[in-house]
Formats: structure tokens, C-alpha cells, sequence
């Protein structure tokens, strides 16, 4: 065998038995010892970094892609299931940024959770979610994806009710599973049409078979898939109640990985989706309208991680309008930017609330430059890349985008609100840095403040140097698959640059009026609209639980035994037989003597027939 | 202590000291001995006795004071389900609140349930916890959440299906080829003269 695809398929193989190693060892009951987290999870998922960093450089080097099939799972005459793993170029160079990012977090969640007595199961739920992301980005066929995306959305739920005895974490628990789930139903109605009318669910051959076959049904449920698992608009309120979650899970799950499985299912399904016009617009629209919606949210709100979770919701709908232009690498750049610059945020943020005593309210905090500069200088630099900066990691995805947006035919709606919310991330942003690092302090400093605890400042430092420069690194070793529009007049091409500065200004503008407060509560209906997240959650989870809960409960407890009882069972044949009755009753007189001359008549003549 | 003001309590009762008040009663009464007695006497202890158990609508005052009695209320917050032979009996039909609506700081029984032992329990408490309908008073009136809601995303569709009607796109004109559109390359004939081409006008 050729010694470049031995050692990738060897360090693929030493990069799983890396992850699934500690895994294993907590399968006795022994207990671990003290330091098992720091010492083993993080351990491991550092060296898996390395060790992925191989294929990586093969890839760049020599173009190398493989497709490894290692055992046939149920193979029927006509229809095969296998485990098989795609290293392409999505998964090889996703693998690196998610490992890069895991490792980042597992070494701050070591210090944001060093109080809880059950961080070690806290590690282990976040490596198996590990796992389960790295086996979703990894397979070659959709079955194997399947396994992965209910991986991640299981351990989304335990983790997002990690403080248990917490209702409100529950209720946001059993949120993210629901929505969650919606989604699965176009995901397996999307695996069953797949099955049966292109006979296989491996990528290869499926998208081999899919010349002038109608593909719009199946499309239209992978798109709901996409829409339950990256949120978007009609499935998007779990991610921000997904925030009941400790701060690592916010950042690993709900802004860099798990709700990037969506958008990496279209990715990975784009060959299908290239030339059905009508999932492309819908992927476009619904992406513009969630993109917009979400930024909007993020406008009014005063949780900093709120802030932060719609920012995501918002970059994700992004990643859908890109996918909806038919640009899937450019979406794909787009989420692993996305990673670092959005993980250093929540970071800072989990710093920031930590550092607070467990204060998230953006109104209570400020000054914090002066009290954490680094924190709060990764925290600008992170909302730099996130709005696009020049040159900083977020620039060369997002900028991509708008690039294609303005000189692709697409629906108009859709180009004006995501530039409308490309703006609205400026403004966001610039809210947050106005809130929590510019100012003075809006707290009582009664716990001492202070960044000497190196298990906060590595991560931050790793994922800052992320936000600075991978965008430039990712982007000058890919060639791109599609050939992106070079010239264009200059307006288009600073169409993003115009954008993020007249929100930047505008909310400048805004942010000065503070001192000058008139009102003391907002009272506006718009304000209203955006603080209370467009009043999607206080209809939607109001109105139809209670239409469907009662009705369960009628038919459950009144309308089966009613229907049985006096609609089908005894009543009813009670109400049907007495018309019956009550007719032949009147019908019948009591002519006793008239009915014996007839029976006796009847007799006569039945034996005169017979007898002759 | 604020729990929602149509409920008042009643004093509770000890239903553990009821359970063996009734075996003791059994067990006097029962005509086996020994062992049967006081296993056939269990029987009475456990469960739930047929007093107990909803039953069927009140007609006069004195079965609305047992039906409250047996419910825990008092006789001016008892009120049945309107007998319209759904099957309610003379279950109490309880105002339409959620837990959520219920102090969070007063110190419940069951803190997560928001409720206090012996408390009637409302035909769809399963509905108002704490996980699930939320009654609470929002804000905004529902009927202007409502119309803000759907008139924002049905304002959103119809703008989308302008934005298809009119689409987005940079101007592009159709490929022009030099040579008279490439006449002699298409296989024109070179005797005859090609009729002659205009890209443009200035």
C-alpha cells in the first residue's frame, strides 16, 4: 500500500482510539483518580488534535482523499449498510478546527467547573459528544450520519440539563430534544425516500444515482433536518434557551458543532442540491428570514449569552443563505471560522459571568477592561471577526459570502435582509463591548477579579490566535471548488464593509444616547417585539401544547370510553334498535285471533305447495 | 403564605394515621383469625377506599359539602364540572392556572411542583408543571403578540415572493464574437455577403 494512505488511514485510526479510549476506562466502577478530567479527557483530545494535524498536511499536500469501508454491517441482496468513513475535504479539515476548539474548552471548563462534584461525568458527556460529531462529519454514508446527529442531539440534552433539579434547564432540555426532533422526521423521511429510490445510502453511489430523478421531496426533508438542528426560523427557539446549559456547552455544542451538523448535512448532500432550484430558494429564503429574525432578537437582549446564542442563530441562517446560493465550501469555510471566533466569545462571556459571581445581566456588568483587559480584549477581538473585519479570520468567509450574494440572481428579499442583519451583527456587537468592556463597573466588587488562572487565559490565547489568522491560513491553502466572481463594480465589493460601519455608527450613535436617558423602561412595541424574541415562544409554546395536551387528555380519559359506550357499544345499539322497536311495537296491535287465522292460512298453503 | 386565592386549605389530614385507624377497624370486624385477620385487615389500610374516589354529580347541598369535604376545599370554592355527560362527576372544576403563576419563593411541599400535600389537583395538572403550559400573564396582550407575530411573517412571505418575481442580478449581455458573429467559422459561405452585425450603439 502506498505509505501516504497508510499513515492517514493510521492516524484516523489512532485519532478514534484516542477519543474512545477514556471513554472506555470509565466503564468499571473503579473510581478515577482526582485528576482524570485534566489528566486523560483533555489530554486526549490534544494529542487527537496532533495527530489529526497529519491528514491534514497530506491533504494539502497531495490532495489525498479517502474513503475507508470497515465492515459490512447488514448487507441484504439488494440494499447494503456498512460502516464507512469519507475523509474528504470537509471532514479532513473539520476535524482539526473541532478538535482545536474541544481542546480549548475542555482546558476552561476544567476551571469553570472545578466546583461541581461531577465534572469528571461532565468531561465524559462532552468527549462522547465528541465522538458523536467526529462519527457525523466523518461518514460515508447517511445511516452512519444518522447515528452521529442523534449522538449530538442526545448529549445536547443531558448537557444543556446539567444542573438537573433546575426546571428552567429541563424545560430548555426538553426543548432542544423536541425541535430536535421535528427535524429527524425530515431526516429519516429524507433516509426512507433515499432508500427506496436510489437503492443505497453511501454517498457515492447515491449521488451517482441521482441523474434526472425528481429529488425535491427528499431535499425538502433534509432541509427540515437542517432547519430542527441549526435553528432556524419556525425551529430556532431552543438555542437560545439552550443557554440553561453550563458555559462549555454553550460553546462547544450550541455555537461551533453540534448546530453546524445541519448546515454540514446540506454541505455534504450539495451534489443533490445543485440542480433543484426550488431547495435552493428555499434554503435561501429561510435563511435570510432566520438570519434577520434572530439579529433582531439579539438586538434588545440583556444576557450576555442570550446575546451571544442569537449572534450564532444569526451566522448559522448565513451559513443557509450561502447554501441557498449554491456555495457550499463557502458555507463550509464559514463554519469553521465560525468556530473559532464564536467558542472565544462564549469563553469570554463564561470568564466575565464566573468572574461576576454568576452575574449574566449585560446592564450589571462594565468596566471590565479595566478589571480583565485580556478577557476583555479577546472579547473585542472576537466581535471583530465576527462582524467581518478585514483581514481577520471572519473577513474571509463572510466578505465570500456577501461577494456571491450581490453578484448571484437571487431573490432580492433575501439580499436585502442579509445585509439589513449583517448590520444588525455591528450593532449587536457593538453592544456588547459597550456594555461589558467600555464603561465603568455596574456591580459591587466584592469578589476579587483577576485572569491569573492559566486555565482560562491558554484557551482564550488558542482560540484568539484562531480568530486572528485561520481564516487567512484556510483560505490560501484551498482552491475553491466553484469559481467565484472576480470583478464586480466597487460598491458590491464593500457592500459588507458599508454595511457593518453604518450599523457601527449607528449604534455608537445609540450607545450615546445613554447618558442621556429619558425613559426608564423601554416602551416602545418594536423594542418590545425583539425583547420578547418576536412573541414566537409565548405563542407557539403556549397555544398548540395546550390545544394537543387537552385533547390527549379528552380522548385519553372521556372520548374512548364515551365513544365506546354510547356512540359504538351499548348505547348505541340502544338508541339504534328502539326507532326499530318502538315501529314494530305500534305496528303490532294485539290481534291475536287475526294472527292465528294467518298463521293457520300460512300453514294450509305451505302444505298444499308441497304436497302437490 | 399565597398559593392562588380561590383555593383556601382545609387542615390536612394525616392519611397514614386514617390507614391504620381503618385496619384497626378491619381487624375487629373481620371474622378470621391469626394470620388471615391481619392480612385481610392490610387490605383496608392500603390504597384508596371507595369514599374517596371521585364520584358522580352532586345534586343537593349535602353532597356538595362531601364532595368538598372529600376534595379537600371548602364549600364556597367547590364548584363541579357542568353536567353535561362528559364524565367529569363531581370532580372540582379548578381555575385555569399553570404552576408557573405560583409564588417561587414561598416554600412548597413540592418546591419542583410548586404545591402543597393534600392541595386538589387540577384535571390537567399534568399540562400547568412547570415544564410545560405556561398561563402566566405576558407583558403584551395576547391578541397584539398574535398579530404582530403572524403579521410579521406574513409580511415576510409576501415581500419573498416579491423578491422572486423581481430578482436580484448583475446586469450581463449575451456573448458577442467577433467576424461578423463568426460567419466564415460557422461554415458561411465565403462568395456571399454576410449580412452585417450590431453589437451596440453608442
Amino acid at each position: 500500500m502506498h505509505p501516504t494512505s497508510v499513515m492517514m488511514a493510521s492516524s484516523l485510526i489512532i485519532i478514534f482510539t484516542l477519543l474512545v479510549y477514556p471513554l472506555i476506562t470509565t466503564l468499571t466502577p473503579a473510581p478515577r483518580e482526582p485528576k482524570w478530567a485534566l489528566a486523560q479527557v483533555k489530554v486526549a483530545v490534544k494529542l487527537a488534535f496532533f495527530v489529526s494535524l497529519l491528514p491534514l498536511f497530506l491533504f494539502l499536500n497531495e490532495g489525498l482523499e479517502m474513503v475507508i469501508t470497515n465492515w459490512s454491517w447488514m448487507n441484504t441482496h439488494t440494499f447494503d449498510i456498512n460502516i464507512s468513513f469519507k475523509f474528504d475535504f470537509y471532514s479532513i479539515i473539520f476535524t482539526p478546527v473541532a478538535l482545536y476548539v474541544t481542546w480549548s474548552i475542555l482546558e476552561f471548563a476544567s476551571w469553570y467547573m472545578h466546583t461541581d462534584p461531577h465534572m469528571d461525568r461532565f468531561f465524559k458527556y462532552l468527549l462522547i459528544f465528541l465522538v458523536a460529531m467526529i462519527t457525523l462529519v466523518t461518514a460515508n454514508n447517511v445511516f452512519q450520519l444518522f447515528i452521529g446527529w442523534e449522538g449530538v442531539g442526545i448529549m445536547s440534552f443531558l448537557l444543556i440539563g446539567w444542573w438537573y433539579s433546575r426546571t428552567d434547564a429541563n424545560t430548555a432540555a426538553l426543548q432542544a430534544v423536541l425541535y430536535n426532533r421535528v427535524g429527524d422526521i425530515g431526516l429519516i423521511f429524507a433516509l426512507a425516500w433515499l432508500a427506496t429510490n436510489l437503492n443505497s445510502w453511501e454517498l457515492q453511489q447515491m449521488i451517482a444515482a441521482t441523474k434526472g430523478v425528481d429529488l425535491t421531496f427528499p431535499l425538502i426533508g433534509l432541509i427540515l433536518a437542517a432547519a430542527g438542528k441549526s435553528a432556524q426560523f419556525g425551529l430556532h427557539p431552543w438555542l437560545p434557551a439552550a443557554m440553561e446549559g453550563p458555559t462549555p456547552v454553550s460553546a462547544l455544542l450550541h455555537s461551533s458543532t453540534m448546530v453546524v451538523a445541519g448546515i454540514f448535512l446540506l454541505v455534504r448532500m450539495s451534489p443533490l442540491m445543485e440542480n433543484n432550484p426550488a431547495a435552493l430558494t428555499i434554503c435561501l429564503c429561510l435563511g435570510a428570514l432566520t438570519t434577520l429574525f434572530t439579529a433582531t432578537c439579539a438586538l434588545t437582549q440583556n444576557d450576555i449569552k442570550k446575546i451571544v446564542a442569537f449572534s450564532t442563530s444569526s451566522q448559522l441562517g448565513l451559513m443557509m443563505v450561502t447554501i441557498g446560493l449554491n456555495q457550499p465550501q463557502l458555507a463550509f469555510l464559514h463554519i469553521c471560522t465560525h468556530a473559532f471566533f464564536k467558542a472565544m466569545l462564549f469563553l469570554c462571556s463564561g470568564s466575565i459571568i464566573h468572574s461576576l459571581n454568576d452575574e449574566q445581566d449585560i446592564r450589571k456588568m462594565g468596566g471590565m477592561h479595566h478589571l480583565a483587559p485580556f478577557t476583555s480584549s479577546c472579547l473585542t477581538v472576537g466581535s471583530l471577526a465576527l462582524t467581518g473585519t478585514p483581514f481577520l479570520t471572519g473577513f474571509y468567509s463572510k466578505d465570500a459570502i456577501i461577494e456571491a450574494l450581490n453578484t448571484s440572481h437571487l431573490n432580492a428579499w433575501a439580499l436585502v435582509l442579509t445585509l439589513l442583519a449583517t448590520s444588525f451583527t455591528a450593532i449587536y456587537s457593538f453592544r456588547i463591548i459597550f456594555f461589558v468592556p467600555m464603561g465603568y463597573p455596574r456591580f459591587n466588587v466584592l469578589a476579587p477579579i483577576n485572569e491569573n488562572n492559566p486555565a482560562v487565559i491558554s484557551p482564550l490565547k488558542r482560540l484568539a490566535w484562531g480568530s486572528l489568522v485561520s481564516g487567512l491560513l484556510i483560505t490560501s491553502n484551498i482552491s475553491p471548488l466553484k469559481t467565484p466572481v472576480m470583478s464586480m463594480p466597487p460598491l458590491l465589493k464593500l457592500t459588507a464593509l458599508a454595511v457593518t460601519i453604518t450599523g457601527l455608527l449607528t449604534a455608537m450613535e445609540l450607545a450615546s444616547l445613554t447618558s442621556k436617558q429619558l425613559k426608564t423602561a423601554p416602551t416602545l412595541a418594536p423594542h418590545s417585539f425583539s425583547n420578547m424574541l418576536g412573541y414566537f415562544p409565548s405563542i407557539m409554546h403556549r397555544l398548540p401544547p395546550k390545544l394537543t395536551l387537552t385533547l390527549g387528555q379528552a380522548i385519553a380519559t372521556q372520548v374512548v370510553d364515551q365513544n365506546w359506550l354510547e356512540k359504538a357499544g351499548p348505547k348505541s345499539i340502544t338508541s339504534s334498535m328502539l326507532p326499530l322497536v318502538t315501529t314494530t311495537s305500534n305496528v303490532q296491535q294485539g290481534l291475536i285471533k287475526t294472527y292465528l287465522m294467518l298463521f293457520v292460512l300460512t300453514l294450509a298453503l305451505t302444505l298444499l305447495v308441497t304436497i302437490y | 403564605m399565597r398559593t392562588s386565592h380561590s383555593v383556601r386549605q382545609r387542615p390536612s389530614v394525616n392519611m397514614a394515621g386514617v390507614g391504620f385507624r381503618r385496619w384497626a377497624q378491619a381487624l375487629c370486624r373481620g371474622n378470621g383469625s391469626g394470620i388471615s385477620a391481619l392480612v385481610s385487615g392490610c387490605r383496608a389500610a392500603s390504597g384508596v377506599s371507595k369514599g374517596s374516589l371521585p364520584g358522580p354529580y352532586p345534586t343537593t347541598p349535602e353532597e356538595k359539602a362531601a364532595a368538598a369535604k372529600k376534595y379537600n376545599m371548602t364549600v364556597e370554592d367547590y364548584e363541579p364540572y357542568p353536567n353535561k355527560g362528559e364524565g367529569y362527576g363531581d370532580y372540582p372544576n379548578l381555575p385555569e392556572r399553570s404552576q408557573h403563576e405560583r409564588d417561587p419563593w414561598y416554600q412548597w411541599d413540592h418546591p419542583d411542583l410548586r404545591r402543597n400535600w393534600g392541595e386538589p389537583i387540577h384535571w390537567d395538572f399534568d399540562m400547568y408543571i412547570r415544564n410545560r403550559v405556561d398561563t402566566s400573564p405576558s407583558p403584551v396582550s395576547w391578541s397584539s403578540m398574535c398579530k404582530q407575530l403572524f403579521g410579521f411573517i406574513g409580511f415576510m412571505l409576501f415581500m419573498f415572493y416579491l423578491g422572486e418575481k423581481f430578482p436580484s442580478y448583475q446586469p450581463v449581455a449575451a456573448k458577442q464574437y467577433p467576424y461578423n458573429d463568426l460567419y466564415l467559422e460557422k461554415g458561411g459561405d465565403p462568395e456571399k455577403e454576410p449580412e452585417e452585425v450590431k453589437h451596440y450603439e453608442i
